[in-house]
């Protein structure tokens, strides 16, 4: 005689093999305690099912069809992206610069340069460097931890392996990655004109960075747990 | 010739199941689609290392489950420190609304919020989602003796929940 253990359930799920499932069966046939709970529990599937399967016939809420394809901004092709970083290899200019070249950021980084000493970003030695409340964010912010001015996305290796973090203010997202202990900027983009404050920061990521990261990142981004690490052994 | 449908196309026809999925793990909808719109968009960022001509179900099913463990793990060190939120507060986009909302639904919704984070992910991708227990052991890292065991103790739970409620 059997009990309701795991090869009970595992014959009521179909996940034996045809020989052992015939003798379960019949067990399960010769005891009515069993083909009692046999049948309560195909019931109680059932009532679960019922009670979500609806939401797949359901229509799907419009911001995860656009999460998909997005029609207020440019479709990303992302093998696109990549094969235009592959054969271009900006690889000889500082790629902030590159990125400016193509992105028509410079004029953003432009305007926040000169206000030196509260200015989210730094020159130095030819290099763009997070600088004041985003550098302190930077160091110190989980992806979790309540948003003040800035905010941190994701966290990830890059494939040289240091470690880089998106990171979204009112007005600009963007990626900086550690370089001799700091962060560097990889890239910076301003918000789309009338999107700034709250909206951006719940409208998801820019589809420029999106790309960026996409062509930086090595492996899979960091869950919480890594992060934490990563961060308790200052970013190395 | 047809072209094979594109990641983009595949992932839409995905949508809805990755929808209930969220739903199943969730305690209420509006969570449940702010999930389904982080997955969505993890998959889009990490599209380059999905393999393709192995399952794309099983892999964004993953991403779902990751993405939630994170965020459940992040609130509940939230609501350590927080007074508990009143129950009934969020509204959400609930799919189901428009239907007749049965004593039984709520029954069956309410026992699935009480189980344990670790049975209810399985619960929910055996019993709602059809994976066998392999497929479950591999997308979750799990010892399929776990997967199981998990399984009887969260079905069982389940069913004495529904029973008095």
């Amino acid at each position: 005689m059997i009990t309701a253990d795991e090869k009970f359930f595992a014959w009521l799920d179909g996940e034996l093999p045809p020989e052992e499932a015939a003798r379960v069966e019949a067990e399960v046939a010769a005891n009515p305690e069993l083909t009692r709970l046999a049948e309560q529990h195909r019931a109680m599937q059932a009532r679960l099912k019922g009670a979500f399967d609806p939401i797949v016939d359901a229509p799907v809420p419009e911001r995860l069809r656009q999460a998909i394809r997005p029609t207020t901004t440019d479709v990303i092709d992302f093998a696109a992206a990549k094969r235009a970083r592959d054969t271009r290899n900006w690889g000889s200019l500082p790629q902030w610069a590159a990125m400016a070249a193509t992105l028509a950021i410079g004029v953003f980084v432009g305007t926040m340069v000169p206000h030196r000493g509260s200015a989210p970003v730094e020159v130095q030695g030819g290099k763009l460097y997070a600088a004041s409340a985003l550098n302190g964010a930077l160091d110190k912010q989980l992806a979790s931890t309540p948003a003040d001015d800035v905010r941190i996305g994701m966290t990830f290796r890059d494939q040289s392996g240091a470690v880089c973090r998106t990171f979204t203010q009112a007005q600009s997202s963007g990626l900086a990655c550690r370089d001799d202990g700091r962060w560097q900027l990889r890239g910076l983009f301003a918000a789309p004109e009338g999107q700034g404050g709250s909206y951006r920061m719940a409208a998801g990521m820019d589809p420029n960075l999106a790309t960026l990261v996409d062509s930086t990142i090595a492996g899979e981004p960091f869950d919480a747990a890594a992060e934490k690490q990563a961060k308790d052994r200052g970013w190395k | 010739m047809d072209s094979p449908p594109s990641f983009e196309d595949q992932l839409s026809a995905l949508l809805p199941r990755l929808r209930r999925f969220a739903h199943a793990l969730s305690r209420n909808p509006a969570d449940a689609d702010d999930l389904t719109q982080s997955a969505i968009e993890r998959a889009l960022l990490s599209k380059t290392q999905w393999q393709a001509g192995t399952r794309l179900d099983s892999w964004c099913y993953r991403i779902m489950r990751n993405l939630w463990i994170d965020t459940v793990r992040a609130q509940t060190r939230r609501t350590a420190r927080e007074a508990p939120e009143e129950e009934g507060m969020s509204v959400g986009e609930d799919p189901r609304d428009a239907m007749d909302a049965s004593v039984d639904l709520k029954r069956i919704l309410t026992a699935m919020e009480r189980l344990p984070d670790e049975q209810r992910e399985i619960v929910a991708l055996i019993l709602i989602e059809g994976f066998g227990y392999r497929e479950v052991s591999e997308m979750l890292d799990l010892p399929i003796g776990t997967v199981s065991s998990r399984l009887v103790r969260g079905r069982t739970a389940l069913l004495a929940m529904v029973g008095e409620l």
